[in-house]
């Protein structure tokens, strides 16, 4: 019994060894690409049960207003509650796909839209999984982007999906300036799941609370001009050679359902494509 | 045993992607499929616990984008220790299984981290360790409890009925 432990647990050693050794040799996406055909179709479909739960929860939470209420009325108040409840979250949803239909038509580039399927928020990785990948025309590194600004980028393309690394994950960068000030810098991930602008100004730049940070264009990753966050606070490091500016994100990344991939030429200028205000 | 496998690593790993977000209090998620394995190989033994720690980690590097096989060597190493310990460990009173979880959370975080260091991990360890790994390890304490808890009082109920 105990050799026969010593002898799994040395496979499954192994197993992982041999794993981390294939991937440091760069055929990553062979391997993922047979996992994922497992785990996308069940992502999808859980995706949608956890949203159709999460609605049902918040009918629950209606329901407990209204409990002094006799069971005839109650039960007749349930019903048309769970009614409006669908037609509001119908309607809801359709704003939200309008807003992005609207982007997608104001954008000057190549894009496709494209359905959150799941999260994963454990503070190591900050990612989204979307129900588009290879064969969408999805690249690796592609940009990816809400009405109101900035997710992230592609990180992995998989037949039918694609990771994006969101910019609050501890690994993610994005060259970035503040729209009044034209100060440079970049836009990191931080582990406790907010990011902030690292900058190099003499006098600090003269960066304010309320500032907006976009993306610069530098590198030809991101297009320049879309909105990344507002700052909240600054450090002040006196006479240090990098300030620090915390920022709240313009897209609240937890909440996003669609979003747009941007897969044209992204050197231009699409500034004009958002909402002024950020 | 095939069945309690597949529930593991599908019931743990898919739920992390899709119900833990949704769990999140002050933006820190609970590690499901470690709490289903230890809670599992404490029930099964060291082999169980390897083979379905390196399932469910296995599926959480697919789901999270990363480097594969990571979570997959880390819980199958916390899914055979604690499988092998199980015997020795009064793992029903609440005062073992709240620590436990926090101990084995942060020492699964601990070879994870040094696993990544090898791969250059970008993040400092001490902000990790505060904003992710404690923060996460009590979350893991108290719903590992509550979820031991509910399986005693689950078995209380169908030794009652038989």
């Amino acid at each position: 019994m105990k050799k026969r432990g010593v002898l799994v647990l040395g496979t499954v050693v192994a197993a992982c060894l041999l794993l981390f050794t294939v991937q440091t040799r760069g055929h990553v996406t062979a391997a993922a690409d047979a996992l994922a055909l497992v785990t996308t179709p069940i992502q999808s479909a859980l995706a949608r049960v956890n949203r159709a739960a999460l609605t049902v929860w918040s009918t629950y939470q209606d329901w407990k207003d209204v409990r002094g209420a006799n069971r005839r009325l109650r039960a007749e108040n349930q019903q048309l509650r769970v009614e409006s409840l669908q037609v509001s979250e119908t309607s809801t949803e359709n704003q939200r796909l309008r807003h992005l239909l609207a982007l997608q038509e104001r954008l000057p580039l190549a894009t496709v839209s494209a359905e959150v399927i799941a999260r994963e928020w454990g503070g190591w990785v900050r990612s989204l999984t979307v129900n588009r990948g290879r064969g969408d025309n999805v690249m690796r590194l592609t940009a990816v982007i809400a009405p109101a600004g900035l997710i992230g980028r592609v990180m992995e393309v998989r037949r039918g999906a694609s990771i994006i690394q969101v910019l609050t994950d501890p690994a993610s960068t994005v060259g970035a300036h503040v729209v009044r000030t034209r100060t440079a810098g970049i836009v990191e991930g931080e582990p406790r799941g907010t990011m902030r602008l690292k900058y190099m100004a003499r006098g600090g730049g003269g960066i304010q609370v309320g500032d907006l940070i976009v993306t610069s264009g530098a590198g030809g990753m991101f297009p320049r001009g879309i909105p990344i966050g507002r700052v909240r606070a600054i450090d002040d490091r006196g006479s240090a050679l990098f300030h620090y500016a915390t920022l709240i994100p313009v897209v609240d990344f937890a909440r996003v359902d669609e979003v747009l991939l941007l897969t044209g030429d992204t050197r231009r200028d699409i500034a004009s494509a958002f909402p002024s205000d950020g | 045993m095939r069945a309690l496998l597949v529930l593991t690593v599908f019931g743990g790993g898919l739920a992390q992607a899709t119900l833990a977000p949704a769990l999140r209090i002050a933006d820190v998620a609970p590690d499901i499929p470690l709490i289903m394995v230890v809670l599992l190989a404490l029930r099964r033994g060291p082999e169980f616990g390897c083979v379905a720690g390196f399932a469910a980690g296995l599926l959480q590097d697919v789901a999270a984008g990363g480097l594969i096989g990571v979570q997959a060597l880390t819980k199958a190493l916390v899914g055979f220790g604690i499988g092998a310990a199980g015997g020795r460990l009064r793992a029903t009173q609440p005062l073992v299984q709240v620590p436990g979880l926090i101990i084995l959370t942060i020492a699964e975080a601990l070879v994870r981290f040094a696993l990544l260091q090898l791969f250059r991990f970008p993040a400092p360890f001490g902000e990790l360790m505060t904003y992710v790994v404690l923060p996460q390890a009590l979350y893991n304490g108290f719903l590992g409890a509550a979820l031991v808890f509910a399986l005693a009082w689950s078995d209380a109920l169908k030794e009652r009925a038989s």
